[in-house]
């Protein structure tokens, strides 16, 4: 007999089904999660960006790599050096196939000498478990097991240090630490993926649901809103984070090597430690890739307004803004010869400007270079001007105070 | 400082040494055991007990006997013997690759059809012997991608087989993946002569002569052997590891026994050298290994250091074991006659002792092949899996010997009294004292998918691996399976080529 064809529902989802007013779901890693509370982003959006918001990330993929031979597993799997990192550090990552095209991108906590916790988007024990061979190490998958909230924005710390048994002021950016929330141990880590001031909590499972409660009760008096991951999505954009199967593939989902990606071209060049010792997945590959230089990168594009206007103007109509970042292919030319295509494009309502992920190939990929995108405009493609800025568009003084 | 280690001195990596040592090269030998020659070593079992430890014959390929000058280094002669099998009512069938009149004689009394068949098939079974040993010494492309330079010699191979002539080509290529029974069903009526080609065939292997794949592994033993019977080496098949030695030393390199290689050192992907199990590190720019593929690349280079996908096709090479030797010192009164014996007398009695392999049982009723050399006979059983299902080798060993004894006995009944003293080798032992992983004579079984292009693992048919200058040269890579040194030259070939 078939059994239910239901996505499976976060620990949170008791409290998320019944605030959700939009009921617009999202699958994410096999797990339905609230795309919008609200039928528009924008409360969603602001909380992120001016005060706290509340955002269940549970479907994330977690592992626990536990064991004497722990760091030097992902020493092998990844291109940071783990065998220097020290406890209560997280590392954010790409991590590479053999021709140093990404599989996968996500997080490494230190917790102890022997013990890391990896998340990633796409199912990764058996790359893990194929790497571990000949080594002295235990790799857990523990997704279901480990609750996952993300509370970002400007108030999130004052949020936190009413409830935590230790105030969250020393751990620093991409630090975690043990604390507890009332009775509920947890870890809570200095990461998240908007760019701005934010924690993310793991928590046991089972007791989610008093720390959601918890946290929504001291957040009232500062505005904490629960958030979807759509809002999260033009945040992200913003703080110029990249997403797997939509700004890049995973290489063993790929049927040719045009649709691969490698980290520097991805612009993770700050996090592909090729000075580091020993053997890596990627790093002959990536070497080359180094010495001879990427044949295209991810660079941001910032679209132009008046080049807006003037289309928009052109059919009698003000410039028409999409409410939410768009997943799809755009063309990205110079001269009338495509170079590129942006992956994804949204508005940005901090900035006030309409800004692109794209991929772009050599030479043009260069900060400063003219190009332009493709906008439909009342049903008809246009191109417009976009200026290649580096990354992140919004990087606010606080994210990392 | 030595230009080459290679570890292991058997016949593979003293054929790859001398053609290195005589193109130049400072070559070190690393033997882990006392004695040199690897598996085909003759070793003393106790007072007066010296026997082919695990092969009782035994032939360099001509050309490299040539090319190293071997004879004149004290080769010792070789001679090629009639594989006799004894038939249940006290008949023995005598064949050898020729139409001499005692072989057809033989075959004639059971078929006088077989019997003329018999000259068409031996130079049938040449020509594809000829055929396999040239793609042997063809360097294999690391498929998909064909370089020009790979490309050459395989279009020459594609000629070889061309020349064959239409009707050869078709029957040597339609063979491969035939079984021994399907292809001896076609030439000949007897099942007694069949079954005697279809025991040549499994030889050495993890199949029956009804798996696929057999006709493949018939034409392998031939070319090794030269023809159905051993190539029986005077004074014991020691004696060519101890002229290569010979050879080699004459030519600058140096052999070292009791040095035990436990780790090839390498730094991200590069060799350094070798560690041995006493501590000692020994710097080379270049490391051959003789051993198996698997115990080289995941033990002593150690899966960690190496791409987690290589790892994983590492893993997946398929080593099953299940020869096992049992030597027997006797007062002489063994009655076996001279040659190659062996107890096969029905296609499926081999059928039947392959079976119990697969089950994780040792054949009640085995094919055996017994050799004598004075007063020493040594059985050479099959099947005894290296896994055992409800048994563990240590415990199964009493039960090993007298299956043998019972079974040889049953068809020369001097024999059992004769025995003085026994000494048998278990797969395990195989796996211990010879490092052949999960007992595999043949360092990974010659099966199709596991051949030319695709030994060891589909990709790395060049002797190469993923880390820069280690080279594999044992019987588990292209060329190798037997004593005929083709993997070692191979090998170094792709040495000297870089």
């Amino acid at each position: 007999m078939l059994e239910t064809l239901e996505l499976k529902r976060t620990p949170f989802h008791e409290r998320t089904s019944r605030l959700s007013v939009a009921q617009n779901w999202r699958r994410w890693a096999g797990y339905m999660v609230v795309g919008s509370y609200d039928l528009s982003l924008d409360h969603e959006y602001w909380a992120i960006r001016d005060r706290a918001a509340l955002i269940d990330v549970s479907p994330l993929m977690k592992y626990m790599i536990e064991g004497p031979d722990a760091a030097r597993l992902l020493h092998k799997v990844t291109p940071r050096d783990v065998l220097k990192m020290k406890e209560g550090v997280v590392s954010y990552t790409g991590w590479c196939d053999e021709d140093g095209k990404l599989l996968d991108d996500g997080t490494i906590a230190r917790l102890g000498p022997q013990l890391f916790r990896m998340t990633s988007a796409e199912p990764s024990l058996r790359w893990l478990a194929m790497n571990a061979v000949g080594m002295d190490v235990k790799v857990t998958e523990v997704t279901d097991q480990m609750a996952a909230l993300s509370l970002q924005g400007p108030k999130s710390r004052a949020v936190l240090n009413r409830i935590c048994r230790d105030k969250l002021d020393p751990l620093k950016y991409f630090r975690v630490a043990e604390n507890a929330i009332g009775n509920i141990p947890v870890s809570i880590s200095r990461t998240g993926y908007t760019g701005d001031l934010g924690y993310e909590i793991w928590i046991p499972a089972e007791q989610a649901l008093p720390v959601w409660d918890a946290l929504m009760e001291a957040g009232d008096d500062y505005g904490i809103t629960p958030c979807g991951i759509l809002a999260m999505d033009m945040a992200r954009v913003e703080a110029g984070l990249f997403m797997v199967d939509v700004d890049y593939n995973a290489s063993t989902h790929t049927w040719i090597e045009g649709q691969k990606s490698s980290p520097l071209e991805m612009g993770l060049d700050w996090a592909v430690n090729l000075d580091k010792k020993g053997y890596f997945n990627g790093r002959r590959a990536l070497e080359r890739e180094k010495r001879e230089g990427s044949s295209w990168k991810l660079v941001g594009l910032d679209i132009a307004w008046e080049g807006l206007e003037k289309l928009y103007g052109e059919v009698g109509l003000p410039p028409q803004i999409p409410s939410m970042a768009v997943r799809g292919s755009l063309p990205v030319m110079i001269d009338g010869r495509q170079i590129g295509y942006a992956s994804t494009s949204t508005w940005s309502p901090v900035l006030k400007k309409y800004i692109a992920l794209a991929h772009v190939q050599r030479p043009y990929y260069e900060p400063g270079t003219q190009l332009t995108i493709e906008i439909t405009v009342e049903h008809h493609r246009k191109q417009t001007p976009a200026k290649v800025v580096t990354l992140p568009f919004y990087d606010p003084a606080w994210k990392k105070k | 400082m030595a230009d080459v280690i290679i570890i292991g001195a058997g016949l593979n990596g003293l054929v790859a040494a001398n053609y290195l040592a005589k193109a130049g090269k400072r070559v070190l030998v690393l033997e882990r055991r006392a004695i040199v020659g690897g598996q085909a070593a003759t070793e003393s079992f106790g007072a007066n007990f010296k026997a082919d430890a695990l092969h009782a014959g035994g032939q360099l390929r001509p050309d490299i006997v040539t090319d190293l000058d071997l004879t004149r280094h004290g080769l010792p002669e070789s001679k090629s013997e009639p594989l006799i099998s004894l038939l249940p009512d006290g008949r023995q069938l005598r064949l050898t690759a020729d139409d001499s009149s005692e072989t057809l004689a033989s075959i004639r009394a059971l078929s006088t059809k077989d019997a003329e068949r018999w000259p068409e098939f031996v130079a049938f079974m040449n020509e594809a012997a000829s055929f396999l040993d040239s793609a042997y010494r063809t360097p294999m492309p690391r498929l998909p991608h064909v370089s020009l330079s790979e490309g050459m010699p395989l279009a020459q191979l594609g000629l070889r087989l061309r020349r064959l002539g239409a009707r050869d080509m078709f029957r040597v290529i339609r063979m491969l993946p035939m079984s021994a029974l399907e292809l001896t069903e076609e030439w000949f009526e007897s099942d007694a002569l069949r079954a005697a080609i279809g025991a040549v065939a499994v030889h050495n292997s993890t199949l029956g002569p009804m798996s696929a794949g057999s006709g493949y592994t018939l034409m392998h033993n031939w070319l090794n052997r030269g023809g159905p019977g051993n190539e029986r080496v005077e004074g014991g098949v020691g004696r060519i590891a101890d002229a290569l030695v010979t050879a080699l030393k004459s030519r600058g390199g140096e052999v070292r026994t009791n040095a035990d290689v436990k780790t090839i050192l390498t730094d991200d992907l590069k060799v350094t050298g070798v560690k041995l199990a006493n501590g000692e590190e020994i710097a080379a720019p270049i490391v051959i290994s003789g051993a198996d593929p698997r115990h080289t690349l995941l033990d002593l280079v150690g899966a960690p250091e190496l791409p987690p996908e290589f790892v994983w096709h590492t893993q997946s090479i398929k080593m099953r074991g299940a020869v096992a030797k049992v030597h027997l010192l006797t007062d002489g009164n063994h009655g076996l006659p001279n040659g190659t014996v062996i107890i096969a007398p029905a296609i499926r009695y081999v059928e039947r002792a392959y079976d119990a392999a697969k089950y994780g049982q040792i054949s009640q009723a085995p094919y055996l092949e017994l050799t004598a050399n004075g007063n020493v006979v040594s059985i050479h059983f099959q099947f005894a899996p290296y896994t055992l299902r409800d048994s563990e080798w240590s415990q199964a060993r009493a039960e090993l010997e007298r299956i043998a004894v019972d079974t040889a006995s049953a068809a020369l009944p001097q024999l059992k009294a004769s025995i003085r003293e026994t000494k048998s080798l278990t797969p395990l032992d195989l796996e211990k004292t010879y490092g052949l992983t999960e007992g595999d004579l043949n360092h990974g079984q010659l099966i199709l998918d596991q051949m030319f292009f695709m030994r060891p693992m589909p990709g790395w048919s060049t002797h190469k691996t993923p880390v820069d200058n280690l080279y594999l040269c044992g019987n588990g890579v292209h060329g190798g399976g037997g004593l005929s040194g083709a993997s070692g030259r191979n090998a170094a070939t792709a040495v000297l080529k870089g």
